[in-house]
């Protein structure tokens, strides 16, 4: 991903082989089941290219694009992986096949940690907290290369700041926010506008 | 009890507008401040339970609904938070495939990227305002970052760890 490149896709390229949605619904379960503490885009494309389902450029371009649509990042990728290779019933064995080993283990986990009688015992509880820092640390290291990545856009700076304050200190309603700062986004690289 | 249909509204609105990943901010500001379906301290705790399962990391949202309504919240929840976001990329992909070049894509792309940075820094402002709440907690923060940014050890080894010093400090 760089900030700059246009969108010059290469025009889809044919994956030598096409799954069927059950295979890619397999594909994904053990994407989820390698992906614990994150990095599933990286082994979705392992698993992609190493069965010659997708090529590299294919690739790249279906991550930048699940990038900019709204949610969460490897589920959307996981759909429109599933979407380009098998179509609606692709996107839709994808999905649920890249959620529900996490879905079931939060279950498990939910059932544990909510419905102690009594609340948890305090080394539990200590041990949350700490895990919570970790967790933290993790929401800043994924969160920097994007800040970074949307720095070198033209006013990028501003919006950022903006959005952080609006979003994190002032604690705006989102909507609004984004009206504001996307609508300010596309009017300064609207189409046929000063370019940089 | 909130009812189930609302809880899957809630959550869809909420996958809608996370931008770039995850809008810790806005989930706050939906399930702890206007709904009051969970507690600060659930909203941490569930964001770090979510970094230790299979599968994206924004499984918290499973953890939230649990915490609203049981089993069947936890369900709502996330097909609310992943159900539609997924609909749309999926017809984003088809459609990307053929507009990609359209100058009003690359507008799109180069407006949503800073405002998508500005969100995720907001989000980690709000967790911190939990999370480190002493001096041991901001020093495991801080040791944390920069194991996970220096090195290429698991994400999910350094919030187990994390647990383990958190379990031993008290904090």
């Amino acid at each position: 991903m760089t900030s700059t490149a246009p969108a010059t896709p290469p025009e889809a390229t044919p994956a030598p082989a096409r799954p069927t949605p059950l295979s890619l619904a397999r594909m994904f379960v053990g994407v989820a089941l390698s992906g614990i503490g994150g990095g599933l885009p990286a082994h979705t494309r392992r698993a992609l290219t190493s069965r010659g389902w997708m090529t590299e450029e294919a690739f790249a371009e279906t991550f930048t694009l699940a990038q900019l649509t709204p949610g969460p990042n490897a589920v959307n990728l996981a759909a429109m992986v599933g979407a380009r290779l098998a179509g609606g019933l692709g996107a839709l064995a994808s999905v649920l096949g890249v959620l529900t080993p996490g879905l079931l283990a939060m279950v498990a986990a939910s059932a544990l940690t909510l419905e102690q009688p009594g609340g948890l015992p305090a080394a539990l509880q200590s041990a949350l907290r700490g895990a919570a820092c970790a967790a933290l640390a993790v929401l800043l290291t994924a969160a920097l290369p994007v800040v970074r990545v949307g720095w070198r856009v033209r006013g990028g700076p501003t919006v950022t700041l903006a959005a952080f304050l609006a979003l994190g200190v002032l604690r705006l309603d989102l909507l609004p926010v984004l009206l504001v700062l996307v609508g300010a986004g596309l009017l300064i690289h609207r189409p046929g506008g000063r370019h940089a | 009890m909130p009812d189930l249909w609302e809880i899957f509204l809630v959550f869809a609105r909420l996958g809608l507008i996370s931008f770039g990943g995850t809008n810790v901010a806005e989930l706050e500001r939906a399930l702890v401040l206007h709904h009051g379906w969970i507690d600060a301290r659930t909203l941490a705790s569930g964001f770090a339970l979510g970094q230790l399962m299979p599968g994206p990391n924004m499984l918290a949202v499973t953890h939230y609904g649990y915490a609203a309504a049981g089993p069947s919240g936890a369900l709502a929840a996330t097909l609310g938070f992943y159900g539609p976001t997924a609909l749309l990329s999926a017809a984003a992909a088809l459609l990307w495939q053929r507009h990609s070049a359209h100058p009003w894509a690359l507008a799109l792309r180069n407006a949503l990227l800073p405002f998508g940075g500005g969100v995720m820094l907001a989000g980690a402002l709000v967790l911190a305002r939990t999370s480190v709440t002493s001096w041991p907690a901001a020093l495991l923060t801080a040791a944390a970052f920069l194991l996970l940014w220096r090195t290429r050890v698991n994400s999910a080894a350094v919030v187990l760890g994390a647990a383990a010093v958190g379990a031993l400090l008290g904090l």
